[in-house]
């Protein structure tokens, strides 16, 4: 079971398929009390603009069903060449062809027509094709309530950030501290600052009009830009508003300018007691960073940087007290409903989330601190707009660095910010322009649409598809995404609920068929709409082993692990374990083949072998156990958890295990506290850490220093080796993930042991192999887990 | 900086050149030249190293006096007194009894000067004795004249006017009227007199003869004497020398003043009133013959109409009053023609009915300097004036600079005060610049005990306090506790009950000490010196200039705050938003920090928005100069005021100081917004006047919130407008008003022009001797309470009042009511104390003693009345009403108070004497001059703008008395024959009566009035002059906006000496503004002149006669 798992992850080709689209189940229960007996809910896991080798650009415009259906022509559409005439599958209606499709015959036809292109990008022509698409927009909102040697840290990343822009993005800064400090980067005789209190709400009005921005322009005398100018017909990163050239300027204009206010930038100078906090006015920084986007690119994309330091301690969105008497919330307080600040705070960002999304702005958040800096309470914003998140402990880290850097970065491990495609595992952003940067699904009858959990926002557009409860954001057909790349995932919770009719419609359809419609401006600026229909069929509710061979038991591992995280969040008292349980149990009690009674008996079929792992593994992860982090780590490793792949996700909830000895190649090996041997070196993949671990002979030998010896050669190269891979694995993923390199019985080889299965305790430490390891818990192991899953499966 | 402290009397530094002016450099800012900081030290010497006084010739006091006979001009002192010639007789009287009230003033050695004085005068004035005939026992003061006097002062007047009227009309009198100058006038006539009475004579004589008929009429006036008065100069001269010179002194001093010209004047008047009232009695065809003369306002066609018209002026006001029964008849019809012809005969016919104006009471200019010991005697001595100068010996007394009373005898029930109607206060200037020979204030310490108190009304040490029982107990003579001696503080007492070491230590025989203050006296440590400067950005201050003139100011003035560490600036500019400064950073420019919410403001940052100035003066220099361009293209033309100063006032918070803010517009948005009320009221003028003075309250509440909050940090805020419209002064002035600061107008800005003064008045504004964080109370004898304080601060406790900051031009009334009697002959002991910090940071308690003597005598009243400190009183309160009252309420409070006042002297101490006469206490005998002026002041027209009036009110709530009578009655003196006076010496006594009568086509005439400075130009003027002082040659080509460049000859530089004179005596650089004649500047200019007749107002003699008239009907 556990070797599967290991290799399965890492080996398959392309697990998500040419579609981007992983389910659950890829045969549906026909009815909904079928279904609701399936535990596992019925889901999709999108990414709605993966890259694909294969994908097919249209330069027009797709071909839509008559309204309310208006799916796009697809594959799975049936044609009546004669007639010119297509059938809708989701409406059944008939569509007849325009004329430009006179020349449509069986033998020549378009290419959305294509059995093979299920998922198929337009391209039409712009209306205006003169207009330079608008360039990308950085702002950075900088803490300087920090130590000396971290500011310099963030200089430097700065510094470094700079440099790679590219010439056109237009650049704003802003940084604060007990107040906000907006940079006016285009005023040369002078350093200009408009400053804001960090103590006051202020409204998105109050900021246009203190900086002159507000479309009556009368404070400033001259008039300023309207909010929400249109600026596609501009010449390239020229505004005509000067009051947008007073903020943002093109970064080949201002570099020098914003390198001599890097040099100088200063701590927080406000007088901090003792006893006290440092003021930092976070919740006024991103108020007056939104209202200065929304005046001056609202409806293009733009991205708000934020390097955070620390909690916010005062104003709106403020997390704690000054009062160092104050612990920053925990699990603890948040359950016992004791976080004073939490509800407020949460609000506050929750607006600041519609403001942005309103915009169409995205929000990037960098915390780098040792203590939480209100994570939590930010995670709305971030990831309804679809921000980028990285937690750190240090802004020297390379967590953080190597992650901020690499957003910028040009190459193959970029983020793609040089808007150059191709790259595999390019992650690319793309500015979605207002009113575009939308996801619309379309699917068949009998299928209602739960919601969404990732990011993203519901554009609360109603329809008859919305399913009467909700999941994540929900109640609508069509969500809003402003920062979206080509890894970004959603998860898409459906409902079987068939309606009357339909039942009795003579021969039911056997196919589903689901249609994600994505609109969205790809790195050039050039609009794009991606159609992706799938097609799944229908199962007869008592037919389960059909059931049983549509499942995929990693989709539904991370489809649980994201569902049960969302009710965690919202429901008071919820208990994860339990419920988790329950519906193991009741799964293999449907699925499992067993004698009733007779727990020797029960077996699962290999679709499902693993689950009981990744339960167990789950039940014990960060996502579950919540009360081993703090509540900012939680909602970090959620975010990513719900934005990242079913393959990257999994490795979240089970972590992969390599081994590494001279006897055999690199293998991967149990996520066990058995793994441990004094002659290897273990290499844990954890996702959001990384750590390789020293067997105590090995590390012994390294401390002789045998692998600069020429005759050790091949401990040198076990030594490498999994730094080797370790690398691999970081260069291909954001945010990087911490390296953790240690010794066996070395302190910080708590980070392996705590993913391990708890096989050999202190209980049973007789018992363990010598040169293994034991881990110091009460945890049970996964096969007491087992066991008693077994037992209570069979149970009548 | 300079390494010298601010107030060294180094060389008086030139005034940078402004960017625009280049004149300015060649005027000297005198101004700027301080005081020793702390007034211990006297160093002194205010204005630039020449003080006037010293240079001038008449140096010392009782010597140069005497000379007097012949030498008018002295008259300073003397006064008005020689004028009237007529009544020599009656002089001989002048009993000392009459004196009496001199004699106690009378410190002889003091006096001295008076009375020499006097003695001229007296010979001028005696004259009259008849009239005196004010009982005896009443003062002499009362002169004023009778019925009959009326009539020789015609006479005189005549005789006088030959003189003057000569001059104006015909050239050739001309130079002399020039010496004569109103004062001199006077002098002149007596020394006419003197020299050769023969010639003058004919004048002169022709009064005399004119006597007689008085006397006869004045019948009752025979009283005499004391009279001493009887002003009329020419004849008398040998009189007063024999009788006067003595004992008059003192009764003279007043007399002389009081007596000669008032007498006379009133007595034209009373004359013309009585003719009017009692046309039986006096007034004899004569006058109405003169009067019409009068009528024929026709100055300047002959020569000889001086008298007449004066008569003219009379005969006029009856008809307006038309009260008068008896007038009827007589005056008005008679000969209008007759003017013309001789002023001699005329005149003294006329007389009776007439008033001469030339013999009417005027401030006759004194530039000698006299010593004031201020006590003598252990009795206390009455204080010179405060326009004069003087030298002060502090025995016991603190010296009348830092504290002076209204009254120099205290009314021992408050009955008595409200029958004599003068108003009872203190003027306190507990900071005033001291003359360069006073005694020095002596500083006292201590040590850790601090000063010696009185344990229950926590009065401090000083002269007046009693030892008694061996020393072992001391009286408190404000309370009358009984406190236990400081075991330390013990000395015996010797044979006379003073203490042996009395002499020794300064605070029991000096009035004014200074104590170091201990750590009791401070809430933390002394703060340093901080300013902050604040300048408008706006679009009309970029356009007009006023933010590079102001920039250019505070650089240059950078070099005037006090040196050292201690010394904190800062910077920040403002329109619709606030823009702070970092001027400590690393890198070449300075950083902008905007603060843009203007409703909720704060700073920016914690620290470097202010910086000593040692460490970053390059930056603070380097950033005003960058300033004006960094936003020069600026387009905003609104100006966040409000929120400006609420800035600068956080900025401030934790250190307190100074704030000093450039504002050029109405602050139109932000906190404390105004809106262009002004304009609204305009509109509205149907509603309109009976509210109008609404617009002079304060639009609301917001701005004085803030003030006192500020003054709660100790920051004081002064404010330089700088505007081309309506700025709401009257809400805006609130803010200097209650933090201790002053409001400086410069309407309309122009960049030509007023950079000058801007520059000298920030300048004077920061190097003045001042003091940061003060708390001022002023105790009295039990007997007496504080009803009121009034000035510039802010008030939080009943008793104490708030300076953030107080420098040596500001001014606190006092004023006072009874709750007890006061013993006939004890004293009445006031103390003022003001605890504050200097701007070296040494916290100091300057204690101010002041102890005057009790008396139930109405006639000692009104004789140590303190005309100056009464009339720097009546200003403020009129200052105070006038945004609660409408305007012609307040003119009429005004007028009353004066009639009231010389009612009661009418009524209880004028000796009986027909109804007809109007009788001035010599004291006051400028009352009703000072109130015509006042009712005439900028802030009492009807005609003014509303911000100049707010302006004024603000100005005048803390205005020293010696600045308060020039600013109500300005001083004129004529610029084109500057050269030809020269052998005069001072320009001080070459005043000329504020009357057009004494402006002539072909001249050129200075104004000044301590704020403005007004130079007029005839348009016949020579042109040889104008090229001279202007480098034009025609009146045409003179510009509007007047730069006074120093060319090279005589004339120009004398005018340069005197423009500096003035400016150091004033401690003002004044604003200079050219008027010509036909020009609407010219019309300004003619609103000054007071004694004119003039659309809402009398003329001076008209307003005698309406005076008199008044006291008629209330005697009646």
């Amino acid at each position: 079971m556990a070797e599967d798992l290991a290799g399965g992850a890492v080996v398959s080709t392309d697990p998500d398929g040419p579609d981007g689209v992983r389910m659950t189940w890829n045969a549906w229960p026909r009815s909904k009390v079928e279904s609701s007996k399936c535990v596992v809910p019925v889901a999709a896991s999108i990414a709605p603009i993966r890259s694909s080798p294969s994908l097919v650009v249209l330069p027009y415009h797709p071909l839509r069903c008559k309204p309310p259906c208006a799916a796009v022509l697809n594959p799975f559409a049936r044609v009546d060449y004669g007639a010119k005439i297509w059938i809708c599958p989701f409406c059944f209606s008939r569509n007849h062809f325009p004329p430009h499709y006179a020349g449509i015959s069986e033998h020549n036809y378009p290419a959305e027509l294509y059995p093979q292109c299920t998922t198929i990008e337009y391209a039409p022509p712009p209306l205006d094709a003169a207009a330079p698409p608008p360039p990308p927009v950085f702002l950075f909102v900088i803490d300087t309530c920090l130590i000396e040697e971290e500011l310099g840290y963030v200089k430097s990343a700065m510094r470094r950030a700079i440099g790679l822009l590219p010439d056109h993005a237009l650049v704003g800064l802003i940084t604060f501290g007990t107040q906000v400090h907006l940079h006016e980067l285009g005023f040369a005789d002078i350093t200009k600052i408009y400053v804001f209190r960090g103590t006051k709400e202020i409204t998105k009005e109050q900021i246009l009009d203190q900086l002159g921005l507000s479309s009556a322009g009368v404070r400033h005398g001259g008039v300023a830009g309207a909010p929400g100018y249109p600026r596609g017909p501009q010449a390239n990163a020229l505004h005509p508003s000067t009051s947008v050239n007073r903020f943002l300027l093109p970064a080949s204009d201002c570099d020098y300018t914003l390198n001599a206010l890097l040099d100088e930038l200063q701590l927080d100078r406000w007088p901090v007691e003792t006893s006290s906090r440092a003021l930092r006015c976070t919740g006024v920084a991103l108020t007056v960073a939104a209202g200065l986007l929304g005046a001056c690119v609202a409806g293009t994309g733009a991205r708000i940087i934020a390097l955070v330091g620390g909690p916010c301690t005062v104003g709106p969105g403020m997390i704690v007290s000054k009062d160092l008497s104050e612990p920053v919330r925990s699990h603890k307080d948040l359950d016992k409903d004791a976080a004073p600040h939490f509800h407020k705070a949460v609000k506050f960002y929750d607006n600041l989330a519609k403001q942005l999304v309103n915009q169409g702005h995205v929000l990037d958040l960098f915390a780098s601190a040792l203590d939480q800096v209100g994570v939590a309470e930010m995670k709305v914003a971030v990831e309804r707009t679809g921000g980028l998140v990285v937690l750190a402990e240090s802004f020297g880290h390379p967590v953080f660095k190597d992650s901020f850097k690499r957003i910028f970065e040009d190459g193959e491990q970029s983020l793609g910010l040089s808007f150059k495609s191709g790259k595999k595992w390019e992650v690319t952003f793309v500015f979605l322009p207002l009113g575009s940067g939308t996801l619309e699904i379309n699917c068949s009858k009998d299928i209602k649409i739960q919601g969404i959990i990732g990011p993203c926002t519901s554009l609360d557009k109603k329809g008859a598809l919305c399913a009467d409860t909700i999941v994540g954001q929900g109640n609508t057909i069509s969500w809003k995404m402003c920062g979206l790349d080509r890894t970004t995932c959603l998860t898409v919770f459906f409902d079987i609920s068939p309606s009357e009719r339909s039942g009795q419609q003579g021969i039911p359809n056997p196919q589903l068929y689901i249609q994600f419609l994505t609109n969205y401006q790809n790195p050039e600026g050039q609009m794009r709409l991606r159609v992706a229909t799938i097609m799944r069929k229908w199962v007869d509710g008592s037919n389960t082993e059909e059931l049983v061979e549509g499942f995929d038991q990693e989709t539904a591992a991370v489809v649980l692990a994201r569902y049960v995280s969302l009710k965690m969040e919202m429901e008071e008292e919820f208990d994860a374990t339990r419920w988790l349980d329950r519906s193991l149990i009741r799964l293999c009690s449907r699925f499992g083949d067993y004698r009733k009674d007779d727990s020797a008996s029960f077996t699962l079929h290999p679709n499902f072998s693993i689950l009981p792992q990744f339960m167990f593994n789950l039940r014990r992860s960060q996502f579950v156990q919540v009360f081993n982090n703090s509540p900012d780590e939680t909602a970090y490793f959620r975010m990513l958890l719900n934005r990242e792949s079913i393959t990257n996700s999994v490795v979240m909830i089970q972590p992969s295990l390599l081994s590494y000895s001279f006897n055999s190649p690199p293998t991967p090996a149990l996520l066990d506290v058995s793994s441990i041997a004094l002659d290897r070196i273990l290499l844990l993949d954890a996702y959001f850490s990384i750590v390789i671990f020293h067997g105590t002979t090995i590390a012994q030998w390294r401390n002789l220093g045998y692998q600069n010896q020429p005759e050790h050669q091949a401990f040198a190269q076990l030594l490498q080796a999994p730094q080797d891979d370790a690398q691999m694995i970081i260069k291909e993923r954001f945010p990087v993930p911490r390296l953790v390199i240690c010794d066996q019985h070395g302190s910080q080889a708590r980070f392996l042991l705590a993913k391990l299965n708890p096989s050999a305790t202190y209980n049973s430490a007789h018992e363990v192999v010598p040169g293994s390891d034991i881990i110091f818990t009460d945890d049970v192991s996964l096969q007491v887990f087992c066991e008693h899953l077994q037992r209570l499966a069979v149970q009548s | 900086m300079e390494s010298a402290s601010p107030f060294a009397s180094g060389p008086p530094r030139q005034r940078p050149a402004m960017v625009s002016n280049p004149t300015s450099v060649v005027q000297t800012p005198l101004i700027g030249r301080s005081m020793a900081p702390s007034s211990s030290v006297p160093l002194p010497s205010p204005f630039g190293s020449a003080l006037p006084g010293f240079s001038r010739p008449a140096a010392t006091p009782l010597a140069s006096r005497p000379p007097p006979p012949g030498a008018i001009p002295q008259g300073p002192i003397a006064g008005n007194g020689p004028r009237i010639p007529g009544f020599t007789a009656p002089r001989t009287l002048p009993p000392p009894s009459v004196q009496p009230a001199p004699p106690s003033a009378a410190s002889s050695s003091i006096r001295p000067p008076t009375p020499y004085a006097s003695a001229t005068q007296d010979s001028g004035l005696q004259s009259y004795p008849g009239s005196p005939p004010s009982g005896a026992s009443v003062a002499t003061l009362p002169m004023p004249f009778v019925g009959p006097p009326a009539s020789q002062q015609f006479g005189r007047p005549p005789t006088s006017q030959p003189l003057f009227s000569g001059p104006p009309r015909s050239q050739p009198p001309f130079a002399g009227a020039q010496y004569l100058q109103r004062p001199m006038a006077g002098s002149t006539n007596s020394q006419l007199p003197l020299a050769g009475p023969p010639t003058s004579q004919s004048p002169f004589l022709g009064p005399p003869t004119s006597q007689p008929p008085f006397t006869g009429p004045p019948t009752s006036q025979p009283p005499r004497p004391n009279t001493p008065q009887p002003p009329f100069a020419g004849l008398p001269t040998p009189q007063q020398f024999g009788g006067p010179s003595t004992q008059t002194l003192t009764g003279p001093p007043i007399s002389q003043f009081v007596g000669p010209p008032t007498s006379q004047p009133y007595a034209g008047r009373s004359s013309s009133p009585s003719q009017m009232a009692t046309p039986s009695s006096q007034p004899f065809s004569m006058p109405p013959t003169v009067g019409t003369s009068f009528g024929s306002p026709v100055w300047p066609s002959q020569p000889g109409q001086m008298v007449p018209s004066l008569p003219g002026n009379v005969q006029a006001p009856p008809r307006m009053f038309g009260m008068p029964p008896g007038m009827p008849g007589q005056p008005i019809p008679p000969v209008l023609p007759a003017m013309g012809h001789s002023a001699l005969a005329g005149p003294q016919v006329s007389t009776q009915s007439k008033i001469d104006p030339n013999q009417i009471p005027r401030p006759l200019p004194n530039s000698s300097i006299t010593i004031f010991e201020t006590r003598q005697g252990n009795q206390a001595n009455v204080p010179p004036s405060a326009t004069s100068i003087f030298v002060v010996k502090d025995n016991g007394n603190c010296s009348p600079r830092l504290m002076r009373c209204t009254l120099n005898q205290i009314p021992c029930t408050g009955d008595l005060l409200s029958t004599s109607s003068m108003p009872f206060a203190l003027m306190v200037q507990p900071l005033a610049l001291p003359h360069p020979s006073d005694d020095p204030i002596p500083v006292v310490d201590f040590g850790e005990s601090g000063p010696v108190r009185c344990s229950r009304c926590k009065s401090y040490i000083n002269a007046f306090m009693r030892f008694i029982d061996h020393g072992r107990t001391f009286v408190c003579n404000l309370c009358g506790f009984t406190n236990e001696t400081p075991r330390d503080y013990l000395c015996n007492l010797g044979p006379d009950g003073r203490r042996r070491d009395a002499d020794e230590r300064l605070e029991l025989c000096k009035g004014t000490v200074e104590f170091v203050a201990t750590r009791e006296y401070m809430v933390r440590d002394p703060m340093p010196a901080v300013f902050f400067f604040l300048i408008d950005v706006s679009l009309n201050a970029i356009q007009t200039g006023a933010t590079a003139a102001a920039c250019s100011a505070i650089s240059q003035s950078l070099a005037d705050l006090p040196d050292g560490p201690r010394t904190m600036v800062g910077i920040a500019t403002f329109d619709c938003s606030i823009h702070f400064y970092n001027l400590r950073r690393a890198s070449q420019q300075p950083l902008m920090l905007i603060v843009p919410d203007i409703h909720d403001v704060y700073t920016p940052l914690h620290t470097d928005v202010v910086v000593p100035l040692t460490e970053c003066r390059q930056s603070v220099e380097q950033l005003l100069e960058s300033i004006p361009s960094l936003f020069e293209n600026n387009k905003v033309s609104d100006s966040a005021f409000g929120a400006a100063i609420k800035a600068g006032f956080l900025a401030l918070k934790p250190t307190g100081g100074k704030l000093l803010v450039f504002q050029s517009v109405l602050p139109s948005v932000g906190i404390g917004s105004l809106s262009s009320r002004e304009a609204e009221g305009r509109t509205n003028a149907s509603a309109g006047d009976k509210e109008a003075h609404k617009l002079l309250q304060p639009a609301d509440k917001t701005l004085k919130t803030m003030a006192i909050e500020f003054a709660e940090y100790q920051v004081c805020v002064d404010i330089f407008i700088t505007a081309q419209t309506f700025v709401d002064i009257a809400s805006i002035s609130v803010v200097p008003g209650t933090t201790g600061g002053q409001v400086y107008y410069y309407y309309p800005f122009s960049a030509l022009s007023d950079p000058g003064k801007l520059y000298n008045d920030l300048r004077w504004n920061l190097s003045r001797p001042q003091g940061f964080e003060a708390v001022m109370r002023v105790r009295c004898s039990q007997g007496l309470q504080v009803q009121e304080y009034a000035g510039s601060f802010c008030k939080r406790i009943p008793t104490d009042i708030d300076l953030p900051a107080i420098d040596c031009e500001k001014t606190i009334m006092v004023t006072f009511k009874h709750d007890d009697k006061f013993q006939e002959n004890s004293e009445c002991a006031f103390q003022c104390a003001l605890l504050y910090t200097t701007v070296y940071g040494e916290r100091r308690i300057r204690v101010i003693n002041l102890s005057l003597p009790c008396t139930s005598m109405l006639t000692n009243l009104f004789r140590t009345a303190d005309l100056d400190t009464q009339f720097a009183c009546i200003l403020k309160q009129a200052a105070s009403s006038i945004p609660v009252n409408s305007l012609s309420q307040v003119r009429e409070q005004i007028t009353n108070l004066c009639i009231n006042i010389l009612h009661a002297y009418r009524k209880f101490c004028a000796t009986v004497s027909s109804s007809g006469q109007l009788i001035l206490p010599e004291a006051l005998k400028l009352l009703p001059l000072y109130t015509l002026a006042l009712v005439k002041s900028i802030g009492l027209r009807n005609d003014g703008r509303f911000d100049d009036r707010s302006y004024w009110a603000s100005h005048v709530m803390s205005l020293s008395i010696s600045l308060a009578v020039p600013l109500v009655y300005p001083r004129m003196i004529s610029i084109h024959d500057l050269t030809a006076k020269e052998n005069d010496g001072s320009l001080s006594s070459s005043n000329i009566p504020l009357s057009s009568e004494h402006i002539n086509d072909d001249g050129i005439y200075l104004l000044e009035n301590g704020e403005d400075c007004l130079i007029y130009v005839g348009n016949m003027v020579n042109p040889d002059t104008l090229q001279k002082l202007f480098g034009v040659t025609s009146v045409d080509g003179l510009p509007t906006q007047l730069v006074l460049q120093q060319f090279d000859n005589d004339l120009s530089e004398k005018l340069s000496d005197v423009m500096n004179e003035i400016r150091q005596q004033r401690c003002s650089y004044l604003r200079l503004r050219l008027c010509k004649k036909g020009d609407p500047s010219g019309m300004h200019f003619m609103s000054y002149m007071i004694e004119d007749k003039t659309a809402g107002g009398l003329s001076y003699v008209e307003f005698l006669v309406h005076v008199h008239r008044q006291i008629q009907t209330k005697m009646a």
